[in-house]
């Protein structure tokens, strides 16, 4: 038996025991559905455990000679590359994505642009009250799920943070306050009790909860009685009140509020409130968690801006970090870019279609271990170990806390883990080059 | 019949779970599919085994529509999919998942295939 980190989601529950003889998995013990669909697919029937090129319209079986010297001969013929995904790889692999980018003078992004790493793009200008998991479980007593549905996106977050009995309290369950501000009844509203405070909000009226809020922080009697966003008076009076004298409160923030409006900066805005709340706070403070699903999402920026000093996308030019404010939704919308390199992610199922479909105009390389749409288009398919199980490393967790996740199993077919297949494209690109 | 379209992540609909272990069968009963409130349900005239056909400005999908009381009128959910960014968009520079503007109509037509939709999206 071994007591190893789930890779399932970003919450990266480490105490799930697994009992193995170091060939095969045969019990899993702890882990959510999520979770458990990550460890059976390590024996998957769509599992890809041969590299992959697409001949006459189908993707045929290779060795990986021939597999990588053509993912060579595609991005040496390319003058524009891109790089996309790696929020569902190791910090390590996150690192040679990078340097390979450096060395193909690509641009690279990961799958947080399009998440919460929109959140960080506001931090410099208003600041951010981050806070950990062990603080929420240990200390917590008001939890507000804000357009974030964790009991179907990040299942055990609830059962930790809601139920837990910290260290420093003597209560658990019975001291905490959920709140859920949500259009829709998602399953996360199932676990609320009495004292908990349902808030179903009118939908895209985020906006004005938020500065109704602001106004009845700076002056009392800004709540109209009629109330905001079809929530009533008495129940945002409520939710203030629980704001404002909570001893640690947390907002979980999910992707409802990272959209784009064209006339206001949404995200700019609860950060402005927060901290007009943390002000008028008399016992604590409020902090924000942001709930992103892959399981390393958060790692990228942490990577980018230890080793290049910025986060989001980076572009390169002659071995160089360029200072371009350029984004992935715009180099696929002006078709900037000759050929793609995709990692653990499926953007043809996930982008809009004015971006998939031109994406899909260029040669494809992805890198994962499952079928996607992607796959589908994809020219060149390289198959990776399953991290966390098959393949170790570290990943930072949703609170931002490095978390190292471990080998337990070989992957079959002696499959590389990313960070080594990363590695070995960056060698054969630079012996190539040498001949 | 105008409904406001968000995409949502539900653990029985789920994109990854059908492309691990599913096929192109299971993928299309579980993601081509839409939940609205049951008088948006009624007013759309639509019953327990049909299809709706949701357009937005750029383009249209069609999936099979289904009743969900937690869902509130005048909005229609899809699971976050293939099919739903068939109808997701670009606003401010940025990727717009929710709160899209779209119209839906009952149809005869089937379902769009998983197969039809890759065509599509390739430009064959």
């Amino acid at each position: 038996m071994k007591r190893i980190t789930c890779s399932g989601c970003s919450l990266l529950c480490d105490d799930i025991i697994v009992r193995t003889d170091g060939l095969f998995i045969d019990e899993v013990i702890g882990a959510c559905i999520k979770g458990k669909e990550r460890f059976d697919q390590v024996t998957s029937p769509n599992r890809i455990t041969n590299p992959m090129i697409r001949k006459n319209g189908e993707l045929v079986k290779v060795t990986w000679d021939e597999a990588l010297d053509y993912t060579v001969m595609i991005i040496k013929k390319s003058s524009k590359p891109l790089l996309y995904g790696f929020s569902t790889i190791t910090c390590e692999a996150q690192y040679n994505g990078i340097e390979l980018a450096k060395e193909i003078d690509g641009f690279i992004d990961s799958n947080a642009s399009i998440c919460q790493g929109k959140v960080f793009e506001n931090l410099l200008d208003i600041g951010i009250n981050l806070t950990s998991l062990t603080e929420i479980l240990n200390k917590a007593d008001l939890l507000i799920l804000w357009g974030a549905n964790p009991a179907e996106t990040i299942p055990r977050l609830l059962n930790k943070v809601l139920f837990s009995r910290g260290k420093f309290r003597m209560t658990g369950r019975e001291i905490k306050t959920l709140i859920v501000i949500d259009p829709v009844k998602t399953a996360s509203f199932k676990v609320m009790g009495v004292r908990d405070l349902a808030l179903l909000i009118e939908p895209d009226k985020d906006i004005d909860l938020i500065r109704t809020l602001k106004d009845e922080c700076c002056a009392t009697n800004a709540i109209p009685e009629k109330g905001v966003a079809g929530i009533d008076q008495d129940d945002l009076k409520r939710l203030l009140l629980h704001l404002t004298s909570a001893e640690n409160g947390v907002i979980f923030i999910g992707q409802a509020l990272l959209q784009p409006h064209k006339n206001y900066n949404l995200i700019k805005e609860l950060l402005e409130l927060l901290q007009l709340i943390n002000e008028r706070q008399s016992k604590g403070r409020i902090s924000l968690i942001l709930l992103g699903g892959h399981f390393n999402m958060a790692g990228f920026d942490h990577v980018a801006l230890s080793n290049y000093g910025t986060y989001g996308s980076l572009q390169f030019e002659n071995k160089k970090l360029k200072n371009e404010n350029t984004t992935l939704v715009n180099k696929l919308k002006n078709e900037e870019f000759d050929c793609s390199l995709i990692i653990g992610t499926d953007p043809i199922s996930h982008l809009p279609y004015s971006l998939s479909s031109r994406l899909a105009k260029q040669p494809i390389i992805l890198i994962d271990n499952k079928k996607s749409a992607t796959y589908h288009l994809a020219q060149v398919v390289l198959p990776t170990a399953i991290t966390g199980i098959e393949s170790s490393g570290m990943a930072y967790r949703l609170d931002q806390v490095p978390i190292e996740l471990n080998k337990i199993v070989n992957p079959p077919s002696n499959i590389p883990s990313d960070e080594d297949l990363l590695l070995q494209l960056i060698t054969k690109l630079n012996s190539k080059d040498e001949e | 019949m105008k409904l406001i379209l968000n995409t949502i992540r539900k653990i029985d609909n789920d994109q990854l779970k059908e492309f691990s272990f599913g096929d192109d069968k299971s993928l299309e009963e579980k993601l081509a599919a839409s939940f609205l409130n049951p008088v948006d349900f009624k007013k759309a005239k639509l019953s327990s085994s049909s299809n709706v056909k949701i357009s937005s400005p750029n383009c249209s999908v069609i999936v099979k529509g289904y009743e969900d009381v937690n869902v509130p009128e005048g909005m229609i959910l899809l699971p976050v999919s293939i099919w739903s960014n068939q109808l997701t968009n670009i606003e401010q520079g940025e990727i717009k998942y929710k709160n899209l503007s779209v119209e839906i109509e009952l149809t005869n037509e089937p379902v769009l295939s998983f197969k039809n939709l890759l065509k599509r999206i390739k430009g064959v």
